[in-house]
């Protein structure tokens, strides 16, 4: 079994096959029209997709764990319209404190979507519709149902979007701080060691001290707290607040993860799984245009079938490996 | 009352109308009652005639409810409902618009609805490993989206021919047909899901899907059975939309599935699967109507509307949950 050849390693990794597929795209899309790979054009790729792949990193813990939130676009509206309002009435001015009120109420809408779940046993699709209701209707009414914070409103506040810290975008930054924060932590801390103990069996982790609701309402916390976040970044990016931003962008969120490997069930994906998935929705939406013949109506349909293709390749996959463990035990 | 043994399963209470008022079905009627009282203070303008004429828009999920519970009760999910309501919806307006008489329209509807439950189906049976929430999210995407390339840059499309829809939305005196249609309905779902073999193993199934398949219960094709009819519910569901909108856009129908599962768990069907029944939910859906018709009345902003319904739904799962928790943290303390 030691000399793997690099074709088995390839494909026996999610993340190599991904990361494959992902570059199979960019040479392709490339090729077609070269002024897809420039490092400006990649940069703004992520900076347009930030909010996605922010929120994705929340999605992959609640998702380890075996949970879902559908709620959590509506926490970015409230969080986003939150400090719009703020900055258009003047209360607020300053960028790092707009950023620290997002923040927080998304971790303490998350907080509040966490106690429902672990503490009263409501099923977490359930609970976070819910909250998806009613999250979105407190952005509506914060917003004196249905006001606009546009850009000349926002004051300094947009810049965030479009100043540079060495050489890369503000919100480029905030991205990678993010995924390389989450890679340790999901890694090598005891704490994101035991999410991954809780979604691949929660009676032995119970049984091995785990406080299985306590680790169930932290996801649902950190979830928040990145909604939160993606929706500073979302009126930063769009240089507007509206109540109804992003709404249904929680599908997509749920996709890049299901796409990066990420298991519905609990226990299996990975942050690097979660940004090649992120990162392919992204190309994908981002070359279809460029591509003569597939116009922009094509998106959503390509989209649906890559995530049913990459669901079921996944299964059959399995199944393959699971039939090859049997016959060598039959041997 | 189980006996010595405990093998006795005639479990009769004491007393039944003290049982009856406490379940969740009894809690649900009263809970009816205390909402039309408080839209006739709140609203003038509530009264029968006037529910009965703007019913027909909110009506039309009711339909999709009544399909859901059963996938509720399997212990399932189907969040693509809504996208075929939208596509089955464009479809028949086009066919509408061709010329074909209106016999036709209504088939292309119930077809359209019904393939696309069949596509799920079809999934969801072969790989039966695959979670369902992903692969009717990914048929979520896909049926929206062939809407959008059938709509095409426009992305609505209007009747212009609305006389057999004008049709399906009449009414007996002052009662519209579609409160016929969801009665009927209501009433064929509950007997097949209560009183049937059939919604029987439904039961099974949602209970416990392993134990069902050793004792002989076919759950793949009753899985498949299931999805295929919520296809064609929501194809009549489509209907009845275009009915009162005379068209269909890429919106259409959007949000459909959590009002239709917001009902349903409302209504007492876990989502876990195996508990609840049919009248729960219809009950569930009505008190969600007249809430709907009676704040909408007083221009009540519909996300207001929709954030007492979250709230409704939320503590309908959570608070039975506490009060168990609750008794059973004194059972301890007792004992």
């Amino acid at each position: 079994m030691e000399n793997k050849s690099l074709m088995k390693k390839i494909t026996g990794s999610r993340e190599a096959l991904l990361a494959v597929i992902l570059i199979l795209m960019i040479v392709i899309v490339t090729i077609i029209n070269p002024a897809f790979f420039t490092p400006k054009s990649i940069s703004n790729l992520v900076k347009n997709n930030a909010v996605t792949m922010v929120m994705a990193l929340g999605m992959l813990c609640v998702m380890l764990v075996g949970g879902i939130d559908i709620s959590i676009t509506s926490t970015l509206a409230l969080a986003g319209m939150a400090i719009g309002m703020l900055i258009k009435y003047e209360y607020i001015s300053s960028t790092v404190l707009a950023f620290l009120i997002a923040i927080a109420i998304g971790i303490a809408c998350g907080l509040v979507v966490g106690l429902v779940i672990s503490r009263a046993d409501v099923p977490p699709i359930i609970a976070t519709m819910g909250f998806m209701y009613v999250y979105r209707a407190m952005a509506y009414l914060i917003s004196n149902g249905g006001e606009w914070a546009s850009a000349s409103a926002l004051g300094t506040f947009k810049d965030f979007g479009t100043s540079k810290f060495l050489g890369l975008n503000c919100v480029v930054w905030v991205v990678i701080v993010c995924y390389v924060i989450f890679f340790f932590f999901m890694k090598w801390t005891r704490t994101g060691r035991k999410i991954y103990a809780v979604g691949s069996n929660p009676e032995a982790a119970e049984v091995s001290g785990i406080n299985v609701r306590n680790i169930k309402l932290m996801v649902y916390t950190i979830m928040g707290c990145l909604a939160g976040l993606a929706g500073a970044l979302q009126v930063a990016v769009y240089a507007s607040a509206m109540p109804n931003m992003q709404k249904g962008g929680e599908m997509d969120v749920i996709a890049a993860c299901v796409i990066g490997g990420v298991s519905m069930s609990g226990g299996r994906g990975s942050v690097v799984g979660a940004l090649l998935g992120a990162l392919i929705l992204a190309t994908i939406a981002k070359a279809l245009p460029l591509i003569p013949f597939f116009d922009q109506l094509w998106l959503n349909t390509i989209k649906g079938i890559l995530i049913l293709v990459v669901v079921v390749m996944n299964v059959i996959l399995q199944r393959t490996a699971d039939n090859n463990a049997l016959k060598r035990r039959e041997m | 009352m189980a006996g010595k043994s405990g093998r006795s399963i005639n479990n009769v209470p004491e007393n039944p109308i003290k049982h009856m008022l406490l379940s969740w079905e009894g809690i649900l009627v009263v809970l009816f009652i205390a909402v039309n009282i408080f839209c006739i203070w709140f609203s003038e303008f509530y009264n029968v005639s006037s529910v009965l004429r703007q019913m027909p828009v909110y009506l039309a999920e009711v339909f999709l409810m009544l399909t859901m519970a059963f996938i509720l009760v399997l212990g399932e999910i189907d969040i693509s409902v809504g996208s075929i309501v939208c596509l089955s919806a464009t479809i028949s307006c086009i066919v509408c618009n061709s010329g074909a008489p209106f016999i036709i329209v209504i088939l292309t509807a119930l077809a359209v609805g019904t393939v696309c439950g069949a596509i799920n189906g079809l999934i969801l049976t072969n790989f039966p490993e695959l979670p369902p929430m992903i692969v009717t999210l990914a048929t979520q995407i896909i049926f929206r989206g062939i809407a959008e390339i059938v709509l095409g840059s426009g992305g609505s499309i209007s009747l212009s021919n609305t006389a057999g829809f004008k049709a399906i939305a009449g009414k007996v005196g002052k009662v519209p047909y579609i409160l016929f249609l969801v009665l009927i309905l209501g009433v064929i779902a509950a007997i097949i899901l209560g009183k049937s073999t059939f919604g029987r193993k439904v039961y099974a199934i949602g209970t416990n899907r392993v134990t069902a398949h050793y004792s002989g219960i076919h759950v793949q094709k009753i899985r498949f059975i299931i999805y295929t009819v919520m296809g064609t519910i929501s194809g009549l569901c489509a209907l009845f939309i275009v009915s009162s909108s005379y068209g269909a856009n890429t919106t259409t129908g959007e949000g459909f599935e959590m009002d239709a599962i917001a009902m349903a768990v409302f209504g007492g069907i876990s989502s876990t699967g195996g508990k609840g029944n049919i009248a729960g939910g219809i009950i569930a859906a009505f008190i969600i109507v007249c809430l709907r018709i009676g704040l909408g009345q007083r221009n009540v902003h519909s996300q207001v509307i929709l954030l007492i319904i979250g709230l409704l739904l939320v503590l309908a799962v959570a608070l039975p949950n506490i009060v168990s928790q609750i008794q059973k943290a004194a059972k301890v303390k007792k004992s």
